[in-house]
């Protein structure tokens, strides 16, 4: 095993390098593009056996992505932000194949406004899919996703799409020592693309795939297998992620749980940020405090069962989400409400909404977030959902909306 | 064709420069030296509607060039939103509730990655609809915004970010004019910033006729295509000169060359301007290649000379 | 922890100075993280870069708050506020600047609470700007006091492998020859504890009020507001008119200027905007008299008293 500094985006090339993938149809987003960029060069200079091709859209590149998986050869494809939501009409379709192949997530907040900078609104709006998410917080967790990915989306009872999702810049642009799979043992964890299965178009071999449907209960048949797929991809996943730990003495998981055990309080977010709150978790137990980090990398299928018992008998629980679904609140939230709806020995939840658009969140603002959860649990009374905003935020808006024209000059202002 | 514009002599051009300075565009951008002298003669009675490209950034919360409006869509759909726009303003119109001063001319601004690519069905819509609209492509022949990777405008063998490989992209340009005239719209035409008197003609022209008005202008790019940015017009001459980058328009069912270059120079004077190409220089001279992209640009002139 | 935090401008090495001392720590055994930002990705545009690196995991992401280091490649940027180069200086953080000002005019012009440090401009010689972050780079690594030059000689060949052979050695031995320089000074950049939990500020949040009105949408309602933006700040070469050559052709230095930034006034002359003049110097090559000549940004603004 190799020791090597790799950005986000580098550790996802290598992932598809080590994966042996044998076609990567293209098109370029930021904060993504490296990724295709890096593999297009070992591509050219034959370090690597593929077949890039750079696509005129998301729309045509997902499709070509989900056709070659059906035809019979191992294909990834990345993208993020605006390229995921113009490819999502072929993500459903794609998905309702049931091609097998791996999508890297570069998250980027959505438009309008247009921005580049991450958040998870564009990944979320793949929730339902039925594509696998898997969210990575660090550039390690990222290259080791990558083979468990295609070995996920490839088991004969899954058979869907996986994304392997990451954050733009906090991750993408940001490199850190990063351990590579050796390529013996990478092949040795991850086998040829299966050649045997059902996923073929051959002369003399009729197939008709994606055909369409008339009537609801036949429809209701295949979305229903489509669900029930992705539930078995949780103990499937649990399953891969052994196998993989014997093979690189890396440990993995649906959830990631951080300083958790005697915890009385939890963060609950995913993605890169959530190294930040190992962070906090670390300078609050300094200061006396029982609190831990439970992050899930894996989204869909939702980690229902390990998320409860993680949570179970905790006083408090600081759901943190850099997504919000407008006219309801936070994603993960309003998820994990469902979850432990119900269960006896629920703990608190409060509601905080931080990291839009690549906001930083500041050390202090999980120690406040820690402070406010912990009154609110003394309390028995969850705090009203929370938007990460400082009066120096709004000051500053209002000095853009008054160059914008959008409101009259604020007083004793000059600028 | 006789010219019929305003703009009889370079005297004739604009003296007053009025998109916004302050812009985030690459120092020495060619697209953003088109835009302006479009701009200067357009003026602020218009609304661009604008697809995911560098120009994307020149709005930028709360800051904007632009004088009068503008409406950024997404990477495939701009010329839906000048539909959009088109018949709003129609409608207001038909129903007095604007006066006919308060019309503004509608003009996308694309760059070739939605251009030539994604955007290419919805513009096709649009002229099939004989919508009345503008169509400015400011072509850098790549990805400009993502890094430079090659698009469907990159030209035969040049170096992109994904085609570092020793011979360049492979595949050819695709001829955009030929598609769109294919359409029979009102009026097509090639421009560049570097002809400002072309340039102002063609613009002014497109202003006095309605329907379909499709412009693409090439546009030198110090930064994906690797030259020195005090160069950007220099090497848009040498691509008149060379006949890389004819000048031309389609009229009346009609392709007309409005700038024929006389001693055309040798393509070369153009390639080795550009870090883009210097591996055709560099270590050896890649005569093969070299001949290629010259004997493609005298058969086109031959054609143009000869017909 | 060590966080490094670099400034300097698109085209100046600022990512590459970064991922130089990234590779460094990583080859002493560290763990490290870096990584570059910016923000329009313009040569010329300020841009900055950060580094950390520590005996135990990194979990802290994304902009360093408190450096223990703050490096400006050029310091044309020190003043400009959009650039942010003070934020978090405290009174422990090494200030290291290219700049043939002394410390002591820096650190009183701008209040500098830390130490300030100043390596001459000459340090590059007549090379390219990108020197200019290979002498940061070997003076940082000497002054971290924890890294060895085999491990810096490392990473420079590791990270300038992109250069032709003849730039990589240039780079190579300026930041060698840098990182021997400090061996004289007394200065160590000192490693800092993450903030305490006990201890923190308040972050002040604020109930965003439900608002009704044009400005709750994504619009500007001004025209031309990026006049605002002072672009010419990007500008590292400076393009001067002589007007006793110019002959008032007027049209070409102003129409060709890709940013409009050259009017002409009433008696014909162009008149160049160096507030808003990103220094691209097309009107430098398109003038057919000559008139026009590029002076290097710090020696024009001396020149012509701007320098206070």
């Amino acid at each position: 095993m190799q020791r090597e500094l790799l950005t986000g985006n580098g550790a996802a090339a290598w992932g598809a390098r080590l994966a042996r993938i044998e076609y990567l149809p293209a098109f370029p987003i930021t904060p993504q593009t490296e990724i295709i960029e890096t593999l297009s060069q070992w591509i050219d200079s034959g370090e690597m056996d593929c077949r890039m091709v750079t696509m005129d859209s998301e729309h045509s590149m997902i499709t070509a992505a989900g056709a070659a998986a059906v035809t019979g050869v191992r294909a990834c494809t990345a993208t993020s932000s605006q390229g995921l939501l113009h490819g999502m009409e072929m993500l459903y379709t794609v998905a309702g194949w049931r091609a097998p192949f791996v999508l890297i997530n570069v998250s980027r907040g959505l438009a309008a406004p247009i921005t580049l900078e991450p958040d998870h609104n564009d990944i979320l709006s793949a929730r339902d899919s039925s594509c696998i998410q898997l969210h990575c917080s660090t550039c390690q967790e990222v290259v080791d996703h990558m083979l468990i990915a295609f070995r996920l989306a490839e088991s004969e009872e899954v058979r869907l799409p996986v994304i392997v999702n990451l954050d733009g810049f906090y991750l993408s642009f940001t490199r850190e020592v990063v351990q590579l799979p050796d390529p013996q043992a990478a092949d040795a964890f991850l086998p040829p693309y299966p050649s045997s299965s059902s996923l073929r178009f051959r002369a003399h071999e009729p197939v008709s795939a994606g055909v369409a449907v008339l009537g609801g209960s036949t429809y209701s048949y295949f979305r229903y297998q489509a669900h029930l797929a992705s539930l078995q991809a949780l103990p499937r996943y649990e399953k891969i992620c052994l196998d993989f730990a014997n093979i690189f003495g890396r440990e993995y998981g649906p959830l990631e749980e951080y300083r958790n055990e005697d915890a009385q309080y939890v963060f609950v977010m995913i993605g890169s940020y959530a190294t930040k709150a190992k962070q906090a978790v670390d300078s609050l137990r300094e200061a006396g405090w029982k609190i831990g980090l439970v992050r899930p990398r894996m989204l869909r299928p939702y980690p229902e069962a390990p998320l409860c018992a993680a949570l179970q008998g905790k006083k408090g629980v600081a759901v943190i989400d850099q997504n919000i679904s407008m006219g309801k609140g936070g994603i993960l939230y309003t998820e994990l409400k469902s979850a432990l709806y119900g269960h006896p020995g629920a703990p608190l939840l409060a509601s905080f909404i931080g990291g839009l658009g690549g906001r930083d969140i500041k050390e202090e603002e999980f120690f406040e977030m820690a402070t406010v959860l912990k009154q609110a649990s003394a309390t028995a009374t969850p705090p009203p959902p929370r938007l990460l905003y400082t009066e120096e935020e709004m000051r500053e808006m209002r000095a853009l909306q008054t160059i914008a024209g959008a409101i009259p000059t604020v007083q004793g202002e000059s600028r | 064709m006789t010219n019929t514009t305003a703009f009889k002599s370079k005297r004739d051009l604009p003296q007053k420069h009025i998109l916004g300075t302050g812009t985030p565009m690459c120092p020495g951008c060619g697209g953003l030296a088109a835009l302006h002298e479009i701009y200067d003669i357009m003026g602020d009675k218009t609304v661009f509607v604008n697809a995911a490209g560098c120009m994307t950034l020149l709005s930028v919360y709360p800051f904007t060039p632009f004088r009068g409006a503008w409406l950024y869509t997404a990477m495939a759909s701009a010329p839906a939103g000048a539909q959009g726009v088109r018949d709003a303003l129609d409608i207001l119109k038909a129903k007095r509730t604007i006066k006919p001063d308060d019309d503004l001319e509608v003009i996308v601004l694309t760059g070739d990655g939605s251009a030539y690519g994604m955007g290419i069905s919805a513009t096709s819509g649009a002229i099939d609809r004989d919508l009345n609209f503008i169509y400015l492509c400011y072509d850098n022949e790549g990805y400009g915004n993502t890094g430079h990777q090659y698009s469907a405008a990159t030209p035969h063998g040049v170096k992109t970010a994904t085609s570092k490989g020793s011979r360049g992209y492979p595949g050819y340009k695709k001829d955009l004019f030929s598609i769109w005239a294919a359409h029979k719209p009102t009026y097509v035409a090639t421009i560049i910033a570097a002809e400002p008197l072309d340039l102002a003609q063609k613009i002014a022209k497109a202003s006095s006729l309605n329907g379909p008005r499709l412009l693409l202008a090439l546009a030198p790019c110090p930064t994906g295509w690797s030259f020195d940015p005090s160069l950007s017009i220099e090497i848009g001459k040498k691509a008149v000169q060379t006949g890389v980058w004819p000048l031309k328009e389609y009229v009346d069912g009609e392709v007309v060359h409005t700038k024929i270059p006389k001693n055309r120079l040798p393509v070369e004077e153009y390639l080795k301007l550009q870090g883009r190409y210097d591996h055709l220089f560099h270590p050896q001279r890649d005569k093969k290649t070299l001949q290629e992209i010259q004997d493609r640009i005298d058969a086109y002139w031959h054609k143009v000379e000869y017909n | 922890m060590y966080r490094i935090r670099f400034h300097g401008r698109g085209g100046q090495g600022v990512k590459t100075a970064s991922r130089i001392l990234g590779r460094a720590f990583f080859k002493e055994g560290y763990d490290v993280q870096d990584a570059p930002r910016y923000g329009a990705e313009r040569r010329g545009a300020p841009i900055f870069a950060y580094v950390r690196a520590s005996r135990t995991p990194i979990h802290e992401r994304g902009i360093i708050q408190r450096p223990d280091c703050i490096v400006v490649v050029d310091d044309t940027l020190m003043p400009v506020p959009a650039a942010a180069i003070l934020q978090g200086c405290e009174q422990k953080t090494l200030v290291l600047i290219i700049s043939d000002l002394p410390a002591e005019k820096w650190t009183h012009r701008l209040q500098i609470q830390g130490k300030v440090l100043c390596l001459p401009k000459s340090v590059a010689g007549k090379g390219s700007p990108l020197l200019w972050g290979m002498a940061c780079v070997g003076a940082v690594t000497r002054l971290l006091g924890v890294l060895s030059r085999e491990a810096l000689t490392d990473a420079l060949r590791q990270e300038l492998v992109t250069l032709d052979s003849a730039a990589a050695e240039q780079s190579s031995s300026t930041a060698l020859q840098y990182f021997d320089k400090m061996a004289a000074t007394q200065i160590v950049i000192q490693e800092s504890s993450p903030a305490a939990a006990t201890t923190y500020t308040s972050p002040r949040w604020l109930d965003m009020p439900m608002e009704i009105g044009p400005q709750t949408a994504p619009a500007i309602y001004a025209g031309a507001t990026s006049e605002k933006l002072a672009t010419g700040l990007w500008r590292t070469q400076r393009p001067i008119i002589d007007y006793t050559v110019c002959n008032r052709c007027w049209w070409l230095c102003s129409t060709f200027c890709p940013e409009g930034a050259i009017h002409v006034d009433s008696e014909g002359f162009p008149q160049i905007d160096y507030t808003h003049c990103k220094g691209c110097l097309v009107c430098l090559v398109q003038c057919p008299t000559h008139a026009i000549q590029a002076l290097p940004e710090q020696e024009a603004s001396r020149l012509s008293g701007e320098e206070k």
